[in-house]
């Protein structure tokens, strides 16, 4: 990487930037969401109530932080809520047989990411359009979870491996410590490397990253790895929360990993966006979900109401930014 | 020259699948919801062993993506061209499924009726478990536990399945038999884990005393007691369906209990009355199984692999609640 082009990919990100404006939009609507709950609720400002939320938003967020590099570059991952159900099964039965809490959770890990490297193969070296390759790899995910766990369930983790997604540490859950750790490092590595740089790069115009020199291959198959080891990262989350691993998880986690991006403001048509914008995202959806539960609002109208926010969030979006330019 | 040799092997397989099948005593074609709840392979199981036991053999047919309706009716679609002896159908979905059960009338392979009772078509007999009673039983259950009173959440499956209606209308037949106890909320955890241990958390946070839980499936009443034990909070819990995952949690005190779905008796059931039918043998044509409620006094005879289970005898099968 020469210099010439180093300083050609990074943009002129001023504080006031077209994301940070985004952003700030997202953070109104959270505040607003939860004043409007606190005013309505007892019980939603209690710290225990905050603490839920933020658990509960996490396991999203992991899912959907890799997912928002693949949208970045114009890409989608269907595969990943198969991809934690499928992994979720290995690491459990791992567990399970060797009582080894370490092999189960790089066992997750490694069937994460090798199904994200799988993707990423499909999308660059066979040119399958990704939304096609990730859909195909959800039913091969699916078809192997249930071959494999015919209908059981596996359950009853080791009290220690349980720590990680139930546990708290000075007072916090453990998973919100990822979440930070996990944020941090998204963050960073999307805004503040190189390669971060390239990924926007490319998805705002893959012909000229491709001209300007950028591995683009080298760079899509490591975005799609990351999301797949992040859907692994996740699976080890969920066993341990749950204490149990089951085929169907998949389908409950896929549709809100990719409204938690899209409510974030990361654009289906790749270069704009950032892993913190999904983590709001992730946050306004919980919350949602989270007030319509301590306000019993029928069962109807929680899809209802969730996807209304989504199409709002997305057409708000593109609005804003057509009239930026 | 490479895929002349595809042509040929295709239907050569093709015809080696079909002729094995059918060389040995009866077929028949098993239709289950889908392969990710473990109710159904009970009823999978039962329905192997049954056929086992009369030498027939089974053709499982399950959707592969859960519960999917067109999916179960172009199965039924290939099942009518492929003209197994007989079918035990599950419908994926009550109604919308009506059509599919008619295809069956038409090409007169005799059908029988499994654990979700189809609004139409013509069936030889139903086999099924009595959800308002399961709902009912295990509600009274708790509430009798907690000497009459008590805070009491309902934790409900999919909104508007058969299953989920019956079955919370028998929880709630059970708390207005009780006046001490008192609902504080009824919300969805749509049959899954994850939900359900999210809306007890967030249940847990608006109501400072939960005594009781009614979940209207096993996977969801382990889900609230993950959530219970992760607030160091105690309530008496009770699920539905009898998986080993609920045996294992009443026998370690977690579980209060669980009602049986019976789902192997279901397996077992149905496909003796296909094969009696098929056997010009006397069928009964309807079964609605008495629920059992596994407490940790009466678990041992549902600690037993399924493997290892047996099937009711005919004898046996017209003492289990027929008609």
């Amino acid at each position: 990487m020469t210099d010439i082009t180093k300083e050609a990919l990074s943009p002129p990100r001023s504080f006031l930037s077209q994301d940070a404006i985004q952003l700030f939009y997202r953070l109104l609507a959270a505040l607003l969401i939860c004043a409007t709950l606190s005013f309505l609720t007892d019980s939603f400002l209690s710290l225990g109530n905050i603490l839920n939320v933020l658990r509960q938003a996490s396991l999203t967020f992991f899912i959907a932080s890799g997912l928002t590099l693949v949208v970045l570059t114009a890409g989608l991952d269907l595969s990943v809520g198969a991809n934690v159900a499928l992994s979720a099964c290995l690491a459990g039965t791992v567990i399970h047989h060797t009582g080894s809490p370490m092999l189960g959770i790089l066992t997750g890990l490694a069937c994460g990411g090798t199904v994200g490297l799988l993707n990423g193969i499909m999308v660059t070296a066979l040119r399958i359009p990704s939304f096609i390759a990730t859909y195909g790899m959800l039913w091969v995910l699916n078809g192997l979870s249930y071959w494999y766990m015919a209908g059981e369930t596996i359950h009853g983790f080791p009290a220690g491996f349980r720590q990680i997604g139930s546990g708290y540490l000075f007072g916090l859950p453990i998973p919100v410590y990822l979440l930070l750790i996990f944020l941090a490092i998204g963050t960073l590595f999307a805004q503040r490397t190189i390669w971060g740089q390239e990924i926007y790069a490319i998805g705002a115009n893959p012909v000229a990253a491709r001209l300007s020199g950028i591995p683009v291959v080298r760079r899509l198959l490591l975005v799609y790895a990351v999301s797949g080891t992040m859907a692994g990262l996740a699976s080890i989350i969920f066993l341990s929360r749950l204490n149990s691993a089951e085929a169907d998880i998949g389908e409950s986690l896929t549709l809100p990993a990719i409204a938690a991006v899209l409510i974030g403001g990361t654009s289906l048509f790749g270069g704009v966006g950032t892993v913190f914008g999904t983590f709001i995202g992730a946050l306004i959806l919980t919350l949602v979900l989270n007030g319509m539960n301590l306000l019993s609002v029928s069962a109807n109208w929680q899809p209802l109401v969730t996807g209304v926010i989504v199409i709002l969030a997305v057409w708000l979006d593109m609005k804003t930014r057509r009239r930026a330019q | 020259m490479r895929q002349r040799l595809g042509y040929f092997a295709l239907p050569l397989l093709m015809a080696a699948f079909t002729t094995q099948a059918c060389a040995d005593g009866e077929t028949i074609a098993v239709f289950t919801k889908n392969q990710t709840n473990p109710f159904f392979q009970t009823v999978r199981v039962g329905a192997d062993n049954m056929a086992k036991t009369l030498n027939a053999k089974t053709l499982q047919y399950i959707p592969t993506k859960p519960d999917s309706i067109p999916e179960q009716l172009s199965q039924i679609e290939d099942v009518v061209v492929k003209k197994p002896s007989a079918i035990v159908f599950t419908p994926v979905d009550y109604k919308a499924m009506v059509p599919g059960v008619e295809k069956i009338n038409d090409a007169k392979i005799p059908v029988i009726n499994i654990t979700d009772r189809s609004a139409g078509g013509k069936f030889l007999s139903f086999i099924g478990a009595d959800d308002y009673s399961l709902g009912l039983e295990t509600g009274r259950f708790l509430l009798k536990t907690l000497g009459g009173k008590g805070n009491i959440v309902i934790i409900e499956g999919v909104k508007g399945s058969l299953t989920n209606v019956d079955r919370v209308r028998g929880f709630n037949d059970a708390l207005k038999e009780t006046p001490g106890a008192k609902l504080l909320a009824s919300q969805p955890g749509n049959y899954q884990r994850l939900q359900a241990l999210q809306v007890m958390e967030n249940l847990m946070q608006s109501n400072s005393q939960i005594d009781g839980v009614l979940a209207a499936n096993d996977a969801m009443a382990v889900g609230a007691i993950e959530a219970l034990d992760g607030a160091n909070r105690k309530a008496q819990v009770i699920g539905i369906n009898g998986t080993k995952e609920a045996i294992d949690a009443i026998k370690s005190g977690k579980l209060l209990a669980s009602g049986d779905y019976n789902g192997f008796a279901q397996g077992c059931l149905g496909t003796m009355m296909a094969i009696r039918s098929l056997r010009n043998e006397p069928v009964i044509s309807e079964i609605v199984l008495k629920p059992t409620v596994i407490t940790k006094d009466n678990y041992k005879p549902f600690d037993v692999p399924l493997e290892q289970r047996t099937c009711p005898t005919w004898d046996e099968a017209s003492k289990l609640g027929g008609k």
